[in-house]
């Protein structure tokens, strides 16, 4: 028997053959403690349905639809929805040239900002800790309505920024009336709420081996060279992380457009990102059916370009335990 | 080896499972969910006002003032009904037709609920309004004492959708402080659009350009509707735009040669008064000197600014102006007391106590009779000018023209977004104008 011969000449316990252990009666307890398992998921899972799942799903539904939010329903018109989106709305194409140039300037700049002040405030000197919870601060009242109307107001042509200005003489414009610079305004607003990848760079920070500078030190290497080859490859993964989840947020953004646009997208939608886009449509000129569709165009998007960053990953994502993807 | 997870045996439904189970029983769910029954269309017949108790929910947008004079009116209809009784709601105007577009899909719409010129076209062209038709011929809805048009400014379709509480008419509100400061001409009813832009152009010059002369409406509605008018045409045809490219080509450009002039001031300037709140006016700013309103705003306007304000007609002829409902009162089509809410509104607009309490606060009592009574009592001397200036113009009114129709807020953000454009020099009055009709169309059909 194979008990016999294996306890015979018996391996070392990291080596056997991995057999999950039998003990009698464990299919009925197995099964009470699943049952258990999923009995105290009920609350989330109902909550997850009822919230979550079927509104998700009902408003796929009315993507095909052109209900107004006030007739009983909406009549089934097809793929019209998003024909519409595709060829003849404009607006369309204009949001979605607006949320990528915010994306694209917001987010490196936010992950730069938070990379670079994270390389100052990595070592515990005097301060740090406070400067850190300082900088922290920002991303977490940031996303606030009361912030962006600080913030328009700090960009009006009358405000403290151009007051700022004025001592060195600069005359300022009017930022967020002036469709040229109002997305910029944005953009700032969020990149200055870079606390929250900034701290998770430091933890990354602190990860990094400090034999590896010192072997490099002793090499000869310079900041530069210990910057690129040592502590990038080394945080990549948070890099990783914070790229996904910057991307994400950064396509998401929806209150500071809103607020510093004045409600409606901007002077002459300059400030018209895909979100306020899909709210004006759809409680604004009660399209209910046609925001649905933006809606999941717009989930599809998000989720293409995620595995887009996951699938480059592999290319540049290097994990400390050797296992690279 | 499988190629799915092992599972031990007994351990619960796969993942497969479930997720077979979630693909058929949420469409069943949905199927459930599906709408139910077809819409009460309001009942064209009169419905008697009932006598046992009866409580009514009216809801409004208003400052606090508002808000006191609208609860002392109720109370007073409480004191003479005592069977009926009231629940208040009021808010902000930002966000009131958002509210309400909400309660109406929800079926929990006040009983009684104001409305404006912009909003009225949407609700009722979705059945939501009390069609009070019936209860005018019946007598119970006494239209007698308000002007005709005003009355007819109110129907949608050929049905009677809701009553005018109060008139006003497009006003321009000028600095009367700055024009005697500069001791330039007073602007006068009558006056060119093109006098008006030369007069401005004069007025920055002599002001070495730190207050402008006039406010660019190119991206108000309500201007171009009048500069409309004035040439015999209109704004909306039924539900569609009735002007050409053409016309908004002129309007547009009229309004950029006013800027390149520096009779107007800058775009950025112009950008911020266009959102249309009062205090941001540029009137009030101190950065021009008109803006363009309604008429019965012109007091709000002078409570922000320490100049004396005075109000004249858009230029152009007056016959370009109408008697435009401030706003209205409308009856939610699903109410269960009907009766009592077309009384309740007939108490608002014809009862003479409920008159002089309400005053000049909601615009120009519609009824006539009480309109001469809330004159002779005026103490302020902005409302006063605000009354005579319409008294002075109502003669020369043209007649009312079609409410505007459902999509009319998209189409006054399209314009506004269209003339900012050209402000902004980012496109030609022309291609403006083009892409103007192109995407009101589209907003006006679906």
């Amino acid at each position: 028997m194979a008990t016999t011969q294996a306890t015979a000449r018996r391996l070392p316990d990291r080596d056997q053959p991995r057999i999950p252990p039998r003990r009698t009666g464990s299919g009925a307890v197995r099964r009470r403690e699943t049952a258990a398992g999923y009995i105290f998921l009920t609350p989330w899972l109902i909550g997850f349905a009822a919230i979550t799942a079927v509104p998700m799903l009902y408003s796929l539904y009315l993507s095909f639809t052109n209900w107004d939010l006030i007739s009983n329903a909406g009549q089934y018109v097809g793929f019209r929805n998003y024909v519409r989106m595709f060829t003849i709305d404009p607006t369309f194409w204009h949001s979605v040239r607006v949320t990528v140039t915010y994306a694209v300037v917001a987010t490196p700049l936010k992950l730069a900002l938070a990379l670079g002040v994270a390389l100052l405030l990595v070592r515990a000197r005097r301060g740090a800790s406070t400067a850190r919870a300082l900088f922290y601060l920002p991303s977490l009242l940031g996303s606030s309505v009361a912030l962006a109307l600080v913030w328009q107001s700090l960009f009006s042509r009358s405000g403290v920024v151009n007051e700022f200005l004025d001592w060195f003489g600069i005359h300022g414009k009017a930022w967020v009336n002036d469709p040229s610079y109002v997305l910029w305004t944005v953009v700032l607003l969020g990149a200055w709420q870079f606390g929250a990848p900034m701290v998770i760079f430091i933890a990354g920070l602190k990860q990094i081996p400090a034999e590896l500078y010192e072997a490099a030190s002793v090499d000869g290497a310079g900041a530069w060279r210990k910057f690129v080859s040592i502590t990038l490859p080394g945080l990549s993964p948070v890099i990783f992380f914070n790229l996904v989840l910057e991307t994400i947020h950064s396509f998401q953004i929806f209150t500071s457009a809103y607020i510093i646009g004045g409600g409606q997208g901007g002077p002459v939608d300059a400030t018209l990102v895909y979100t306020l886009n899909l709210y004006l449509q759809g409680f604004g000129q009660s399209h209910i059916g046609y925001a649905s569709a933006l809606a999941w165009v717009f989930l599809f998007v998000i989720g293409a370009l995620t595995v887009l960053i996951f699938s480059t990953g592999r290319f540049w994502v290097h994990y400390g335990d050797g296992s690279d993807r | 080896m499988p190629t799915t997870t092992p599972q031990p045996p007994g351990s619960g439904p796969t993942r497969r499972q479930l997720l077979t189970a979630l693909g058929i029983g949420v469409p069943l769910a949905l199927a459930g969910c599906a709408s139910s029954g077809t819409p009460t269309t309001a009942a064209p017949s009169v419905e008697p006002i009932e006598s046992g108790p009866v409580e009514l929910s009216v809801f409004w947008w208003g400052a606090d003032v508002r808000a006191q004079l609208t609860h002392q009116v109720l109370q007073l209809y409480t004191q003479k009904h005592p069977n009926v009784t009231f629940k208040e709601t009021w808010q902000a105007n930002s966000g009131y037709i958002d509210k309400l577009n909400t309660n109406l899909a929800a079926g929990s719409a006040a009983d009684i609920f104001q409305l404006d010129d912009n909003m009225l076209g949407g609700v009722a062209a979705r059945n939501q309004t009390l069609d009070l038709t019936n209860y005018v011929a019946a007598k119970r809805l006494d239209t007698t004492k308000l002007t005709t048009s005003l009355v007819n400014y109110g129907k949608v379709n050929g049905k009677l959708a809701a009553l005018a509480l109060a008139e006003n008419t497009p006003g321009m509100v000028y600095s009367k402080t700055k024009v005697q400061q500069y001791g330039v001409e007073e602007p006068a009813i009558g006056w060119s659009w093109d006098k008006l832009i030369s007069w401005a152009t004069d007025f920055s010059a002599k002001t070495n350009y730190k207050v402008y002369g006039t406010m660019d409406p190119s991206a108000d509605y309500k201007a171009l509707w009048v500069w409309l008018r004035q040439q015999g045409k209109d704004f909306y045809n039924g539900t569609k735009i009735a002007f050409t490219a053409d016309d908004l080509t002129k309007w547009f450009t009229l309004w950029k040669n006013a800027r390149d002039a520096k009779a107007a001031p800058p775009a950025d300037v112009i950008h911020v008064a266009n959102a249309g709140d009062v205090t941001k006016q540029l009137v009030v700013t101190g950065q021009a000197a008109t803006s363009f309103m309604w008429s019965n705003q012109m007091p709000d306007l002078a409570k922000a600014t320490k100049d004396k304000l005075g109000v004249v007609s858009y230029p152009g002829d007056p016959k370009g102006q109408w008697a435009r409902a401030a706003l209205y009162f409308a009856g939610y089509a699903k109410t269960k007391h009907p009766g009592v809410v077309v009384d309740v509104i007939n108490f608002f607009v014809n009862d003479p106590d409920a008159g002089k309490i309400l005053g000049t606060e909601r615009g120009l009592p519609a009824n006539k009779d009480i309109l001469s009574t809330v004159e002779a009592s005026l103490t302020d001397a902005n409302m006063k000018a605000t009354v005579d200036f319409e008294n002075t113009i109502r003669p020369k009114f043209g007649p009312a023209p079609v409410v505007p129709p459902d999509g009319q807020s998209a189409i006054r953000t399209l314009l506004t977004t269209e003339a900012e454009k050209v402000q902004f020099g980012q496109m030609g009055p022309a291609d403006a104008a083009n892409e103007f009709l192109q995407q009101a169309a589209l907003k006006l059909t679906t």
